[in-house]
């Protein structure tokens, strides 16, 4: 499905959505936002991870400098100059406002003010410990006061562990999904798709990978795979092509657009628990080491899960794969730890890219002539 | 430059101040290796928690590295350690009133170069950063933070790490570990917001972070002391904002106002740490009251009625310190209140908190909530009530480039500004200190022509 008939696809369904009453509440792509709240609430949760371009970076800089990162740039640029694959933005009944980094909270914070979208709160702590967990429940609780405001109704924990369920059941596809040999490109196409329609998208997901599960690409095995980790890469970003077009094939998505989306499951053992549905979100916040947002192990956590994923690779084709760390200009996250990361890394024998880019088309050969040099030094 | 030399000699309070920003280095020294006590890293003013123990030495990392003119003030200070400082002063006023050059140029030298050593060595630490590998991208702050634990982290046992709104505050403290993974780093979490029992968990984690600067103390925390401690800060800050509001908003001045805008400046860097010490930070700043008080009850110093009231902010993450010196020259008294804009002048509730962790979990509570903000509507009405407070006739906002968290709010800054305060601003971009003042000395210009 090209970008526009996605986007034309997915705008009908919020459309149909809207028509039986449900509200949409959009957020900046976050990996500790709990949308199967909102789900269990009828309200649809609707994930800002559309890639940029130079317009819609140029527009936010009425509200916020240049210097912000690119990602918050364009999604402000999506409000402001509203293009008309993105109409269905007009559909947005609510905003949240999180930390997921600073740009987060400003960017979403434009959204709200500037384009007069109501504004719904999900702070979470940077450090990780016993009492920021204890602190997420706080949030969760607060959520749920927000949810039920909205709504008009109660939040049961009968709806909420149902909404669980079902997400994971759909996480647990899209993990299936993961595990097929695909090119990365058709691959992150899916991902996004499905990221984006949400557990609905489950049949289409199901079917997908039947069809493709004899499909067991040999064509990968002429291109030099690499882990993408870093910041994701989002709908109608040209960035993966880029990498197969240099002879490349992104064979892990190690981005919340990919791994640490659906990796973030539970087992049935913990479903079937005594585990309320809030134990539950709590729990799976406390295993979520590996991400960005927190502090102080993140960059450790993340090396470890690279090598990991290396050496599993390695088995396979008895090659170190490359890592290409992909930064947003002016991500705080990724920018800050890049050089000590590529340190780390090529001391254990893996071959890293910190591709740091914006959303200018202007950069586009430049980020190839990178891409290229850098795939040559593979082995 | 002797302009300010002529002025901030006769105050003994800023020479000493001065004198331990710049020649603190023997002094830690010799807490560290004499007095066997343990120096610990701190940024922002975060310090309090540690003079909860009698041998835990903060210091702002700067004050480790060597300056060119710390011979002289060394000379200072060994003549104040015989003379009193008072009286060192009282001698450098009487040496530059008879007019002895060579004397009077050394005096000027010391002064002058407090100020542009600082800045070259600003400057060089934002080198070091750059070359250690922090992506040009992040703000000055950081990257001259990253070049001072590059430089001098070997010398501290640990790092004191809050988590603040700010993602690349967050990461720098994160990579800290990466330049010495030998020197232990200190976190304390505090809740983005104030809801449910939060303050209870942030209570719970200072006594964390409390049992973790135990173990670098070898002492158990004392909580009279740090109870002591605060009355200390609540001190300072009061008088702190004395100098802020009492003398910064009157029609006279005890110096003239780049003079005054440059003890400011020293204030808000010097603040961080106390220079290690708090009680003689507070006498400092006391004596530094009453000298001000002093002199313009004497009538000496300056009318500056005509001067139009500018405040400059935010200024802690890095700006051109030019900046008083044109405006002052353009008809304008430049005010920094940056941690006040912040909250951190406010006081710590001792006095209706029994229990001291308690007290500064309110405290820190109210500046992530209130101060800083959650997000840049509460950040815009702080540097609004600071505005107000002061009765300010402009503001100027100083863009820090690469800061995406306390100096990027100026489009919601200036909507408020207009509708709430009716004042002139102008946002400057700030990126490395000299590198701009043309540009600034140009907008400046042009901004100050409002008020003629």
């Amino acid at each position: 499905m090209d970008v526009m008939t996605l986007l034309s696809d997915f705008s009908l369904v919020l459309q149909e959505k809207k028509q039986t009453g449900a509200k949409i509440a959009a957020f900046l792509t976050h990996d500790n936002i709990p949308e199967e709240m909102m789900d269990a609430c009828g309200i649809f949760p609707l994930r800002m991870i559309f890639g940029g371009n130079e317009e819609l970076m140029n527009a936010s800089h009425d509200y916020l400098p240049p210097s912000t990162c690119a990602f918050a740039q364009s999604s402000i640029g999506l409000f402001s100059v509203k293009p008309s694959k993105y109409q269905f933005l007009d559909l947005v009944d609510y905003f949240i406002v999180s930390n997921h980094c600073v740009s987060d909270i400003t960017a979403s914070e434009v959204i709200t003010k500037y384009f007069n979208i109501p504004r719904l709160n999900f702070y979470v702590s940077y450090t990780k410990n016993d009492n920021s967990e204890k602190y997420f429940r706080l949030e969760l609780e607060d959520f749920k006061r927000q949810l039920e405001d909205i709504t008009k109704s109660k939040l049961t924990n009968d709806k909420l562990y149902a909404s669980i369920r079902k997400y994971n059941n759909f996480k647990q596809k899209l993990y299936e999904l993961n595990s097929l040999n695909l090119i990365g490109s058709k691959k992150l196409q899916i991902i996004q798709e499905a990221m984006l329609f949400g557990p609905s998208y489950y049949d289409r997901l199901t079917d997908f990978i039947e069809r493709n599960r004899e499909k067991q690409i040999n064509q990968v095995n002429k291109f030099k795979n690499v882990i993408l980790t870093g910041c994701s890469v989002f709908i109608n970003d040209y960035l993966v092509d880029l990498i197969e077009d240099a002879g490349g094939n992104v064979c892990f998505f190690d981005t919340w657009i990919g791994n640490h989306y659906y990796s973030q499951v539970f087992s049935e053992d913990e479903l079937n628990s005594d585990l309320n549905p809030y134990d539950l979100l709590v729990q799976r916040y406390k295993k979520n080491t590996l991400s960005d947002h927190s502090v102080p192990n993140f960059l450790d956590n993340k090396i470890a899960q690279l090598i990991k994923i290396n050496n599993s690779q390695k088995k396979k084709t008895n090659k170190n794969v490359g890592v290409i760390n992909h930064i947003i200009k002016f991500c705080d996250h990724f920018s800050m730890l890049s050089s000590y990361f590529k340190e780390k890394l090529q001391k254990e024998g893996i071959t890293v890219l910190n591709l740091e880019r914006d959303y200018s088309g202007s950069n586009r050969g430049q980020l190839s002539t990178r891409i290229e040099a850098y795939l040559e030094l593979l082995e | 430059m002797s302009l300010y030399a002529d002025e901030i000699i006769r105050f003994s309070s800023v020479l000493k101040m001065s004198y331990n920003l710049i020649a603190g280095r023997d002094e830690l020294k010799r807490m560290k290796l004499r007095g066997k006590k343990h120096l610990i890293s701190v940024a922002l003013p975060f310090s309090d928690l540690l003079f909860g123990f009698p041998n835990l030495v903060p210091v702002f990392p700067i004050r480790m590295e060597v300056f060119k003119v710390s011979k002289y003030l060394s000379y200072l200070g060994s003549a104040s350690s015989i003379f009193g400082w008072d009286n060192v002063s009282k001698i450098l006023g009487f040496v530059k009133n008879a007019g002895i050059k060579e004397v009077s140029k050394v005096i000027d030298d010391i002064i002058e170069g407090v100020i542009e050593t600082l800045n070259e060595k600003y400057n060089e630490m934002y080198d070091i950063g750059v070359e250690r590998g922090i992506s040009s991208d992040f703000c000055f702050a950081l990257k001259t933070l990253v070049g001072m634990h590059v430089s001098k982290m070997k010398n501290v046992d640990a790092t004191i790490n809050y988590s603040i709104r700010c993602s690349a505050w967050n990461k720098y403290l994160e990579s800290l570990k990466s330049i010495n993974n030998e020197v232990k780093q200190i976190w304390l979490d505090i809740p983005p917001r104030n809801i449910g029992n939060a303050i209870e968990l942030l209570e719970d984690n200072i006594r964390h972070a409390i049992t973790d600067l135990e173990d670098i103390s070898g002492n158990s925390f004392n909580d009279n002391q740090l109870r002591e401690h605060f009355k200390v800060a609540n001190q300072i800050h009061r008088d702190y904002k004395i100098i802020i509001y009492e003398i910064g908003s009157s029609n006279f001045y005890p110096c003239n106002p780049a003079t005054f805008s440059e003890i400011l400046a020293l204030l808000s860097i010097s603040f961080q740490d106390y220079n290690s010490n708090p009680k003689r930070y507070a006498q400092n700043i006391h004596q530094m009251v009453d000298e001000m008080r002093e002199r313009i009850k004497k009538g000496i110093g300056m009318d500056v009625s005509k001067y139009k009231k500018i405040m400059v902010t935010p200024m802690f993450g890095g700006w051109e310190p030019k900046t008083h010196e044109i405006i002052y020259n353009l008809g304008g008294r430049a005010i920094y209140a940056d941690w006040d804009v912040f909250k951190f002048l406010d006081d710590i509730p001792i006095s209706s908190r029994s229990d001291p962790i308690e007290a500064y979990a309110y405290f820190l509570s109210d500046i992530t909530e209130n101060g800083i903000g959650c997000d840049n509507n509460v950040l815009t009405n702080s540097y609004m009530r600071v505005a107000k407070n002061l009765n300010a006739d402009g503001l100027v906002f100083n863009s820090l480039f690469g800061c995406h968290s306390v100096s990027n709010c100026y489009a919601m800054l200036k909507d408020k500004i207009r509708r709430d305060l009716e004042i002139p601003s102008i946002s400057l971009t700030f990126n490395r200190i000299g590198d701009n003042i043309e540009q600034v000395n140009t907008r400046l210009g042009a901004f100050m022509e409002m008020f003629k």
